[in-house]
């Protein structure tokens, strides 16, 4: 019988569950999207509701498509935080359930350390420069002394956050990642827009202002997009160079919701040429919210001992990625 | 410059420094090559602007009393500075292996090396471990690229957050006393009252962070 672990992700849009095995086998991601209305972005209470009127079938979902006997499973994980505290909430609550229903112990995981030992597992890398861009995250991230550590990132808005709020801007709905990307694919002509690096970080909420501005003032919306990306992109291109050239990684990784778009990888493929390092950017499947993340990183945590009675399984809205022990990464390595 | 014998001797995020002579001196030509990944007119742009400022904050720097590299020429188009070689080791490589007592006087000289620029007008905008050789003749800065004039509170806090997060990020086991050294270094030099108002704002940016407990 192969010990496994149910994975419940529930931060902001996704609510989803996964069994992932001891070896990181993905047994099952069933998923469940809230989509905003267009022109508006993720409302919380909303996204919450959906997420309760979903969670059940979900988890019998993901524990049906993994076809194992329950007994297998070693206990249950679930995305404690950063996040939307109702949505968070929601999934607190369904893993306090299957875990007192299980009758098993309950790991809590950092939802960020989940995108990035995720992507670990999928693309064969050991010890990478992590670029994990999403709409809660822009960050370059490395594993150094027992954390993974925060090198450089966004001072405002994320990449995704930029992206959303200029694509509500012209009418779409969150996530707007695909269609401003399909858009900018069409145009070549180049508007400036605010380059701001600030040593390892970057600020966003300068282009986005210019950006809204160029739309008002009627410049095509594949110009502004093309733009867009193009100065935002290499912005945070820039600095994962800057802590690479640094940390002397061989390894870069991408991951988050926005590491799907092909612009962004083609950069940094090209970028990481330049240096003796390789590149690997998550699946599109796993880059965004997913269940499979929370169970991969809660087997991590639970290996090292790390599990909590269901009384401590709260949420935790503002949590850096960076005050958590990757206790799993010491013992691997010594 | 074409013609003249240099040697890559290290390859940095954006630039690659080759070591060469220049009317006799031993120098360091620092090239700003394109950068493929980005769009040709920004990334000229960007090399250009960065190059002018950066020949023009070395001396700048210089005057204020911080040791940097002598300037021997500027190429904006070709993205090249040619300035003095200073033999050292960088910080980074350093700061590992020192005592305590080092950790607390090397980091005490950063401080007040920042103090200095800043008390002067200047950021530096890219204060991290790499940017800091030890010589011979103590400590020196490089790497101005990123500087600019501003007595602007929130971009000396900036440049001390950079500081903060190279030391917690890249250094973590000598971050709390490098950082209270480099403190007590720089109010020295700039005053108690403007280490506090700075300090302030450096909490503020902090909390601006993602998922910054605020505290």
């Amino acid at each position: 019988m192969v010990d496994s672990l149910i994975g419940i992700e529930s931060t902001a849009h996704t609510f989803s569950a996964s069994v992932v095995t001891s070896s990181g086998r993905i047994l099952s991601d069933v998923r469940d999207v809230y989509r905003a209305p267009a022109g508006g972005g993720i409302h919380p209470i909303e996204a919450s509701s959906q997420h309760m009127a979903n969670a059940p079938g979900v988890l019998r979902e993901a524990l049906l498509e993994a076809g194992i006997p329950i007994k297998s499973i070693r206990a249950v994980s679930y995305s404690m935080g950063p996040g939307l505290g109702p949505c968070l909430r929601v999934g607190a609550v369904a893993a306090r359930s299957l875990a007192a229903t299980l009758v098993k112990r309950i790991v809590p995981v950092n939802h960020a350390i989940g995108h990035i030992e995720l992507g670990c597992l999928l693309t064969r890398t050991k010890d990478p420069l992590v670029l994990l861009v999403s709409g809660g995250h822009s960050m370059v991230v490395a594993f150094s002394g027992n954390r993974w550590r925060i090198l450089g990132e966004s001072l405002d808005l994320t990449l995704g956050q930029l992206i959303d709020q200029f694509g509500r801007h012209a009418g779409l709905a969150s996530p707007c990642g695909t269609k401003v990307e399909e858009a900018a694919s069409k145009s070549a002509k180049y508007i400036e827009l605010p380059y701001t690096v600030k040593g390892n970080d970057v600020s966003y909420s300068g282009i986005l202002t210019a950006a809204k501005n160029l739309l008002d003032r009627g410049v095509a919306f594949e110009d502004v997009c093309f733009s867009l990306q193009e100065t935002a992109f290499a912005m945070i291109v820039e600095v994962t160079e800057r802590a690479l050239a640094f940390t002397e990684k061989k390894e870069v990784m991408v991951v988050g919701g926005v590491a799907a778009n092909l612009r962004l990888s083609e950069m940094l493929k090209t970028m990481v040429r330049r240096h003796s390092a390789s590149f690997r950017a998550v699946p599109p499947r796993y880059s965004g919210d997913c269940g499979a993340q929370i169970a991969w990183a809660g087997w991590l945590e639970y290996n090292t001992g790390n599990s909590i009675a269901i009384v401590d399984a709260t949420t935790r809205q503002s949590w850096r990625l960076d005050s958590v022990d990757a206790k799993w990464r010491d013992a691997r390595r010594s | 410059m074409e013609g003249c014998q240099t040697k890559l001797i290290h390859r940095g995020a954006e630039a690659d420094l080759l070591l060469g002579r220049w009317c006799g001196l031993e120098s360091i030509y620092k090239s700003r090559k394109p950068l493929t990944y980005r769009l040709k007119v920004l990334d000229d742009a960007v090399r250009t602007r960065r190059t002018a400022h950066e020949a023009l904050m070395l001396r700048e720097a210089k005057r204020v009393g911080v040791r940097t590299p002598y300037l021997y020429h500027v190429d904006t188009k070709g993205a090249v500075i040619i300035m003095e070689y200073l033999k050292g080791a960088r910080l980074k490589d350093r700061a590992s292996g020192m005592s305590r007592a080092g950790v607390s006087a090397v980091f005490g000289e950063v401080g007040t090396m920042v103090g200095t620029l800043h008390s002067s007008g200047i950021m530096h905008g890219d204060v991290t471990t790499s940017n800091l050789l030890e010589t011979s003749s103590g400590l020196a800065m490089i790497d101005f690229g990123l500087s600019t004039h501003t007595q602007r509170i929130e971009d000396h806090a900036v440049d001390l957050r950079l500081i903060k997060e190279t030391l917690t990020g890249a250094h973590p086991m000598i971050a709390d006393l490098a950082l209270d050294s480099i403190f007590a270094a720089y109010r020295k030099v700039v005053g108690g009252a403007r280490l506090k108002q700075v300090k302030r704002q450096l909490s503020e940016i902090e909390r601006r962070g993602r998922y910054a407990r605020a505290d």
